[in-house]
């Protein structure tokens, strides 16, 4: 490239410097507003019943670094989602993919370490435990991941699969080991001679099953289930819903249920989460939302389902576009590239996440936000 | 041995260690002598002869497909219904493999009425997408070969040919201003003149120094020129492989599952689709391939010049899908088959695709096979529904009758076994068990062991297809009482 004016060259890099500085100070300010107004909506919970309470929960990836290896711009997976799921309840989390939906679950039980926020536990503060204190809770806490096919190692025969984490953990004695393994086997609806055998010679169903008791067997009191269904056949499915649904009356469990697929997450969740672009736009009580979709985008997504029934027309309020890159989210309410009732202050300023009916929030600029 | 010996072989047996009691069981066997248990598993020699029987069969299926020359008397055919753009007949399709045959599709009839959407439901594994496969002859081969005797009749369009084996040109002729052909003394149509062009894009003079002239072809809003075609019936399982690329890509196109893997990494979206124009559309240029891809992309809801020089990659899911979607139906053809289009993307992004589909049906005036396992996408998007299982159809019919009246335990099952939004239910109904093994499927109805509704007969034969209505049948034995009645 030749310069042909070396002084003009340079005051443009700079006049074009200093504006995306100013830029960059301005998101700054109205994001610290917004963090302080949201911060003013977050109401107190009542604690008792509660097993997981998470506040204000960020989790950034950094996406570039400067010289000095000093992160300089980040991808916001999750974006201050607070949320409390009662003893014994399930809570459904739906959005479009690369939504941060499986990010957050991971974050709260600190697969990935936590970059603001709080996540309590049981009412111990998971983001600030020793790696000892994590240890002694992790059997409490437990995952079940979306593909059965490569979340088991093809190694391994399934007795050790599931009675790995028994052993590491010494939840028994050596000598009730197998009896303890095969017992939890058969609650999952696994025969005990598959003991010795390898993942490869099970079907998807099955192995899923494998998954479950994996994660059951440490005698957890919290599941984050990430899309446990997802890859199943629907008639497989079905078997798997009311697996995890009979496991949860047996054993109290609270379940945070991680799903693309709205119909399944209204059969088996108590409350509900819609998040979109890492922000959650919409949550609370399953019936409430269902009833009255408040955010467009819920509304948009609930219209969206096929229903199999030829004699139902739906009138879909269809999105346009795509959901935009997180590493680079539009300013403003993130939703508003795509919603039909976009205003101009929506382009400016996020709304806030406010509760507006008892247990009912909602994220949007159609509501009153003060 | 006495009774009291083998309670403390037995109780010495418990002591040890897995391996070491399997040892000893083996090893008393080989003293007793007692044969082998060869239920659970092949012996070498079967294998082998598995393996060479399977080996010979493909063999012959592929020679079969490669032969040159054929004349195309072979696998001309006609349609059993003139409204059918294509009917498979008792299709079967069978995968050779090391183990054993695997019986994909096993006898499957049905036929896709022009201008219709039928969709295929089904589990995965239930031959759904081997059928649609067998009609593109796109089946994994060596192994996986249509087995004599099973036909798919497909109505295609093809170019008419003169005594030179060439495509005779459309000529545009002079018209009058009321509409009708202008005619010559003779009492024929006269074409319209336009000045030769030789390949530089020169006009041809001859030795006068006048331009030559020629008749003018008849050419699209494209600028791609249009030959003569007529109607031919031809028989997809029997034709060799030489022609049926002349019809795969132009006449049948198809939409993959995955957008993301069937699209080219290396080369731009819109040289891929130039490529399709280039290779099926015969007078196409780069220039004529070129506006033809644009008006596809248009017709898909995408601004042509944004992706035109883009890399797949440079896309997300949505529009990869609506890329896929333009290359379909880039041949304008007369049959799209869709299979699982929308399953890899968001109900948000799905609902957007499913839309378009609907839209461009009308549009073309072609017809859709959707192969699909999500039985709302059907209902949403279908005129005909056919549900398969193992193999076989368990029961065909209209969109209304598969889902209003459904008859067999599947379909039931299937139906129940899905929640609803905003039709809530205590407790899922599910079917027990799982698909049965492709390799030796048992001779009786393949869902006995899963259903809930079996009766004595259920041990006989595999049912038969049983007409309910018109447009509804079913292969149950539930029901054989009731076509018994109608034969009275």
């Amino acid at each position: 490239m030749k310069v042909k004016n070396p002084v003009q060259y340079f005051k443009d890099k700079k006049a074009a410097s200093d504006a995306y500085k100013q830029q960059v100070a301005e998101d700054e300010r109205v994001r610290k507003e917004w963090e302080e107004k949201n911060a003013r909506w977050a109401t107190e919970e009542n604690e008792e019943n509660k097993i997981l309470i998470v506040k204000h929960l960020k989790k950034y990836f950094p996406v570039a670094k400067n010289f000095f290896g000093k992160p300089t711009r980040f991808l916001r997976a999750v974006d201050d989602v607070s949320l409390a799921i009662e003893r014994g309840h399930t809570m459904g989390i739906v959005g479009e993919s690369g939504c941060g939906k499986t990010t957050m679950g991971r974050t709260i039980l600190r697969l990935h370490s936590v970059t603001g926020g709080e996540v309590k536990f049981d009412g111990k503060d998971v983001g600030s435990l020793s790696h000892k204190e994590l240890r002694a809770i992790r059997p409490e806490m437990q995952i079940i991941f979306q593909d059965p096919y490569s979340s088991l190692s093809p190694r391994m025969p399934v007795g050790e699969i599931i009675g790995e984490a028994v052993r590491a953990h010494g939840l028994v004695s050596k000598k009730d080991y197998r009896d303890y393994v095969i017992g939890v086997m058969k609650e999952c609806g696994l025969q005990p001679h598959y003991f010795d055998r390898y993942p490869h010679e099970f079907s998807g169903g099955q192995r899923q099953r494998i998954c479950i008791a994996r994660a059951l067997a440490l005698q957890p009191k919290f599941v984050v289930c990430d899309e446990p269904v997802s890859a199943l056949d629907v008639s497989i499915q079905a078997q798997i819903i009311n697996l995890l649904e009979d496991l949860q009356r047996e054993r109290n469990l609270t379940y945070m249920f991680i799903s693309h697929d709205l119909s399944v997450v209204e059969h088996i969740s108590d409350e509900l989460g819609v998040m979109y672009l890492g922000s959650m736009v919409e949550s609370g009580d399953r019936k409430k939302i269902f009833s009255n979709p408040m955010h467009p985008y819920t509304q948009a997504l609930f219209s969206a389902v096929p229903v199999p029934d030829p004699n139902v027309k739906m009138n879909r309020i269809i999105l346009k576009g795509d959901i935009p890159s997180p590493a680079n989210p539009p300013r403003g309410c993130k939703f508003h590239t795509r919603c039909s009732k976009c205003m101009d202050i929506c382009k400016e300023f996020p709304p806030v996440y406010r509760e507006y009916e008892p247990g009912h929030r909602v994220a949007c600029h159609l509501y009153p936000q003060d | 041995m006495s009774e009291q010996e083998n309670k403390t072989t037995e109780a010495k047996d418990e002591n040890k260690p897995n391996f070491l009691k399997k040892a000893v069981n083996s090893v008393k066997g080989k003293i007793s002598g007692s044969k082998k248990d060869t239920s659970h598993f092949l012996t070498g020699k079967e294998a082998r002869r598995i393996a060479k029987e399977s080996f010979q069969q493909s063999r012959y299926y592929e020679k079969k497909k490669k032969r040159k020359n054929v004349s195309p008397d072979e696998y001309i055919t006609e349609m059993k219904d003139d409204k059918n753009i294509v009917e498979f007949d008792n299709l079967h399709t069978y995968f050779f493999t090391d183990t054993g045959v695997v019986k994909a599709v096993n006898g499957v009839t049905f036929s896709i009425p022009q201008g219709s959407t039928v969709g295929v439901v089904g589990e995965s594994g239930c031959g759904k997408s081997v059928t649609s496969l067998s009609l593109m002859q796109l089946v994994q081969a060596p192994q996986g070969q249509v087995i004599d005797g099973s036909s798919i009749r497909f109505k295609s369009t093809d170019y008419v040919l003169d005594e030179h084996k060439e495509r005779i040109p459309i000529y545009e002729y002079e018209m009058n201003e009321d509409g009708s052909y202008k005619l010559d003394e003779n009492g024929e149509k006269i074409c319209v003149m336009e000045p030769k062009l030789d390949k530089k894009g020169r006009v041809v003079k001859d030795s006068e120094g006048n331009p030559e002239m020629q008749p003018k072809q008849l050419r699209d809003q494209n600028g791609i020129p249009q030959f003569e075609t007529e109607e031919k019936v031809y028989d997809v399982a029997k034709m060799p492989t030489e022609h049926m690329r002349k019809i795969r890509g132009r006449e049948i196109t198809m939409i993959f599952q995955e957008p993301m893997t069937s699209l080219n990494p290396i080369f731009t979206i819109g040289y891929q689709l130039d490529e399709v124009v280039l290779l099926h559309v015969p007078g196409a240029t780069k220039e004529t391939a070129k506006n033809r891809t644009y008006e596809m992309l248009k017709l898909v809801g995408i601004i042509p010049e944004n992706v035109y020089k883009r890399y797949p990659h440079e896309l997300s899911g949505g529009m990869r899908q609506r890329v896929m979607i333009a290359m379909a139906l880039a041949c304008r053809p007369k049959l799209i088959i869709a299979d699982e289009p929308t399953t890899a993307l968001d109900v948000t992004i799905q609902a957007q695709i499913l839309e378009l589909l609907r839209d461009i049906k009308n549009k073309i005036n072609g017809s859709i096979m959707l192969i699909t396992h999500d039985l709302g996408v059907i209902a949403e998007m279908a005129d005909f529904v056919v549900v398969m299982y193992a193999g076989r159809i368990i029961e065909t019919g209209t969109v209304d009758e598969i889902f209003n009246n459904p008859m067999h335990p599947y379909t039931v099952g299937l139906q129940k076994s899905k929640p609803v939004v905003n039709r809530p239910v205590d407790r899922l109904y599910s079917i027990p068990g799982n698909v049965p093994n492709p390799i030796n499927m048992p001779n009786y109805c393949y869902f006995k062991d899963r259903c809930n509704r079996c009766i004595e007969k259920c041990k006989g034969p595999y049912p038969d297809m049983i007409q309910v209505s018109p447009t509804h049948k079913v292969a149950c034995h539930l029901y054989s009482d009731m076509a018994k009645e109608e034969n009275k």
